[in-house]
């Protein structure tokens, strides 16, 4: 029964409580005990819960008397918002939340226009309305004058102290629509999500918008053009609860000795093998990349080891783009994609903690686009690619408009920022007298690199960002070279804007000598366009360290300490003659801190 | 043979600087820990049985009282100490100091230490100039310091240790050559000389911090490591750390600090002393055999709290243990260390005399970048 389904996201700025609020309505409809509740159900890595945010979507069926609703949460960061865009075209309707003592930011903006783009029915609710600082008035005249909604749409709540939860419930099921869809159409169901389960090959989350899907039928990803037998669909509940037939409407999971989920890619439409619809769902985009960074093993034995993680991380994660690549300085090691510097950061942080490897990330590059002079253009993902300047005609670089959401004190602040970073001041609109969006063009690179630090710091931590991408331009861009000990270390190379060139040289040649441990000798650091050296620091030699005092019952404590000092070195690349931190590799990114 | 450490935990206040085992203000407390001092000589394995050891078993070679202050305790707490001592094993010939700080102690007492036959006397000095000593929280002044030099030698003392810190906050290189030559004009047996440590968790640590609780979040994420790593951070690297943020006490940079070593090791060795350990020197003689017995790893007993007993040395901290010694040691404990041993000679820190592996010049400088290739 159609009528008696609701599909529904929750949308939400970072930390406004989408994770809380998901775990009240679980408990609320029974689906979970209460005292089975582990914090934050739905977060089930521990990245997740350690970060606060949702990294994967996931979706969960709950029973509300005689309703199925299906929550599919979504992710939470800006990185993801083609997972998102996608989770949100598998519902009707969308609670928006809001944090009453923040109001609305810029992914509230950003995720109600994804909603609403998806022509879902969104309900907004003030979250948070506990807490000694919420601004209720102010979140909801904002609720009432930026997203026009009217003042009896909104829904106040507290997720933390259960409060609200019965109204929230009673709109889902009363205000969303139930879903449309023609149950005896051919098959269309999108995959709004997916995962690697190492038992069971992947897993794919599905919503069935037309037709049905049987157990045992042939299907066809009519993205990839591969066909799978659907060994097992049923629906989703804490655990999977194996069905026979999955009908329009419904959402549910399909496992089908899928080896690897870049064969069901988030967004893919799947129909019948046998009697396929004649078009797949709109929307499908394949996923590209965005930022690269190379990934190097700290001793070069751990090569296969990291190889064989980087594998089983890309099993869960088709976002994730890997290739072999050598440098000169670090070895054997691998170019990575990702879709930006969370999805980057994580991904190291994983491969450190769940697979115990010493990594080295080298700094974060976008895709350049460079026009030769005889030929076709190249993209390169690697700064050490580019062709010498000679065969250059121009190079053109990846460029985002930015939207930024701050607080009217800090306007000033964010807009000489952003200017800085090489923006293009687009517009500015106040949405109360004290709060305003601003919009800029911005060179990815700009904003992958220490932007929205910067922009937390500029505005006491107020502002708030989201971007979309809109294409190549042509900049003045060189390749600034480093050279430590009078060795060019590749694997700290970037291409940098002709005019900040020199500013990141200097910065960077300082933050070196900070990073990197005095040694026997001093060592000179020096940034070079073109073997022109643009900057130089010197890291003076050690002059004296040594343990002055050591006796009898202090002899243990001296070797430990004498111990940990030689371990810390192990944990350090040899360059020549120099050994360097990890750190020192992503010191591009701290730059200006 | 062996050598005997007997700890002594109380001071009448804490020095800024110091993280041993040592309480202020619990004198009263004494009587009791010096009765626990004489169960534990008489509950020593080797004394147990000691008509069965044998007497060269149960010699001590030296006996070292350390703390602390031992000063704060009475003549008759060591009088009742040394006779148990006396009952389980030998005291022969034996080095027997006593570490003591001027301001605890008077003429009397210290005749009466030397008559119960203590011969060698460590004195706490540290520095001979009033602001210093007031920075690292020192009871006494310059002037009596010297007075209890004197009453030391009056009382019969001609043995006896001078301990003094360089590189203190704000000190210059005329301030520490003017406490060296001070202290050689008195003309002890045996100096002792030691850069200030900044050890975490002591009051200098905190005081550092104060001026600027956020000074150790402008660290790197490098040098926040390191400085986990070590546990404690030289002067110098804090001094980069405050200078930063705020105009904390200026600490002398690596360079004045290795000037004022380089200064020190030239002037006592010119002034008739042997430079026979990294911090230590002294007249023909007058090393510490105690101390030595550290550096060349035996075994010793050690008697109160947190002191520790080495019966069966560990052979892990035995050669950086002897390379503190400047004579080095012999070539065959190296073996299984060939490639280090080789990387440091080529290095220029380490060098082969008369069948011993010793530091060099600059080995003794970067001491730390040697021994850490053989733990």
């Amino acid at each position: 029964m159609l009528s008696k389904i609701r599909n529904f996201s929750i949308i939400a700025h970072i930390d406004h409580g989408k994770s809380t609020l998901a775990d009240r309505l679980l408990e609320y409809t029974g689906t979970i005990e209460k005292r089975d509740m582990r914090a934050q159900v739905l977060d089930t890595m521990d990245l997740e819960r350690e970060r606060g945010i949702t990294i994967k979507a996931q979706a969960i069926r709950m029973q509300y008397q005689d309703y199925v609703l299906n929550l599919i949460d979504t992710p939470g960061h800006v990185d993801f918002s083609y997972e998102v865009s996608r989770s949100l075209a598998a519902c009707e309707g969308a609670l928006l939340l809001v944090d009453a003592s923040q109001g609305i930011e810029a992914q509230t903006l950003a995720n109600y226009h994804l909603a609403q783009s998806n022509k879902l029915t969104v309900i907004p609710v003030i979250n948070k309305i506990d807490l000694p600082g919420a601004e209720v008035e102010m979140t909801r005249n904002e609720l009432i004058k930026t997203l026009g909604f009217a003042e009896d749409e909104i829904i106040l709540a507290s997720a933390k102290e259960g409060r609200g939860i019965d109204e929230i419930i009673n709109a889902v099921i009363n205000r969303m629509p139930p879903p449309a869809g023609d149950p005896s159409a051919p098959l269309q169901a999108l995959i709004f999500d997916s995962h690697y389960d190492p038992y069971r090959g992947v897993i794919i989350y599905i919503r069935i918008v037309n037709g049905m899907l049987r157990k045992g039928d042939q299907i066809l990803l009519m993205g990839t053009g591969k066909e799978f037998e659907a060994l097992e669909i049923g629906t989703l509940r804490l655990d999977l609860i194996p069905c026979d037939s999955l009908s329009a409407g419904e959402v549910g999971y399909l496992i089908g000795n899928i080896k690897t989920i870049a064969d069901a890619h988030v967004g893919d439409t799947v129909t019948n093998a046998r009697k396929p619809a004649s078009q797949p769902l709109p929307g499908y985009q394949p996923i590209k990349p965005m930022v690269f960074c190379g990934f190097y093993p700290i001793n070069g034995e751990d090569y296969e080891l990291l190889k064989e993680s980087i594998e089983k991380l890309q099993l869960n994660d088709a976002a994730l783009f890997y290739e072999p690549e050598t440098s000169a300085a670090l070895g054997f090691g691998f170019r990575c994609g990702f879709l930006g510097l969370l999805h980057l950061e994580i991904t190291q942080q994983r491969l450190t903690r769940e697979f115990n490897i010493g990594l080295i990330a080298t700094t974060p590059n976008v895709v350049y686009k460079v026009n030769l002079n005889s030929k076709q253009p190249i993209y390169i993902d690697n700064p050490t690619k580019l062709p010498d300047v000679s065969a250059i005609a121009s190079i053109e670089e990846p460029y985002l408009k930015v939207s930024i959401f701050t607080p009217a004190d800090y306007v000033g602040a964010v807009m000489t920022l952003a200017t800085e970073k090489r923006g293009t001041f687009i517009n500015l609109e106040y949405l109360d007298p004290k709060r305003a969006i601003i919009t800029y063009e911005m060179p990815l690179a700009e904003v992958i690199i220490e932007f929205h630090d910067l922009l937390k710091s500029v505005s006491k931590g107020y502002a708030s960002m989201d971007y979309e991408q809109i294409g190549y331009r042509v900049s003045d861009l060189v390749k600034l070279d480093i050279l430590i000990n009078h060795e060019p270390v590749d694997a700290l190379s970037f291409i940098v804007h002709r005019d900040r060139a020199f500013y990141y040289g200097k910065k960077l040649t300082e933050r070196l000598v900070d990073e990197i441990p005095k040694h026997m000798f001093s060592i000179p650091i020096q940034a070079a366009i073109g073997g022109k050296v643009i900057a130089r620091e010197t890291i003076k030699a050690k002059r004296k360290d040594v343990l002055q005092k050591c006796y009898g019952g202090d002899i243990t404590r001296k070797r430990k300490l004498l111990e940990k000092q030689k371990e810390g070195k192990k944990k350090m690349k040899l360059i020549g003659k120099v050994e360097i931190p990890q750190e020192a590799f992503l010191a591009v990114l701290r730059i200006g801190k | 043979m062996t050598s005997l450490y007997i700890h002594i935990p109380f001071c009448k206040q804490k020095c800024n600087y110091c993280d041993f085992v040592s309480y202020a203000g619990k004198e009263h407390l004494i009587d009791e820990y010096v009765e626990a001092l004489c169960r534990e000589i008489r509950s020593q394995p080797a004394t147990r049985d000691s008509l069965a050891s044998s007497e060269v078993e149960r010699r001590l070679a030296t006996i070292y009282f350390g703390g602390g202050t031992p000063t704060l305790l009475e003549p008759r707490h060591f009088d009742k100490i040394i006779k148990n001592l006396n009952s389980s094993f030998v005291i022969r010939n034996s080095e027997f100091t006593i570490e003591s700080n001027p301001g605890t102690t008077d003429l009397a007492k210290l005749k009466a230490l030397r008559s119960l036959g203590i011969n060698r006397l460590s004195i706490g000095v540290q520095s001979f100039n009033d602001k210093h000593l007031s920075t690292l929280g020192r009871i006494h002044n310059a002037s009596e310091a010297i007075k209890f030099y004197e009453d030391a030698r009056t009382a019969g003392f001609d043995n006896i240790n001078l301990d003094l810190m360089f590189a203190l906050p704000g000190q210059t290189l005329e301030e520490w050559k003017r406490d060296l030559h001070t202290a050689l004009d008195l003309g002890p047996e045996h100096l002792s000389t030691y850069n200030l440590q900044i050890e975490e968790g002591t009051p200098l640590w905190e005081r550092m911090k104060q001026p600027s609780p956020d000074s150790l979040k402008t660290l790197t994420l490098s040098q926040r490591e390191r400085v986990l790593r070590a546990g404690t951070f030289s002067p110098w690297e804090k001094v980069r750390v405050l200078s930063k943020s705020d105009e904390g006490i200026r600490f002398p940079s690596e360079e004045e600090e290795l000037t004022m070593y380089k200064y020190t090791i030239e002037t006592l060795t010119a002034a008739g002393y042997k430079h026979y350990e990294i911090s230590n020197f002294a007249k023909a003689g007058f090393e510490c055999r105690h101390n030595i017995n550290y550096w060349k790893n035996g075994s010793f007993i050690g008697i109160g709290t947190g002191a520790k007993s080495q019966i069966i040395p560990d052979e892990r901290n035995t050669i950086f243990l002897g390379l503190r010694l400047l004579e080095g040691l012999p070539v065959e404990n190296f073996a299984g260390y060939e490639k280090e041993v080789a990387g440091l000679i080529n290095d220029g820190l380490l060098e082969r005399n008369n069948g011993h592996y010793k530091l060099t010049r600059q080995g003794l400088y970067l001491g730390n970048l040697v021994f850490e290739k053989f733990v």
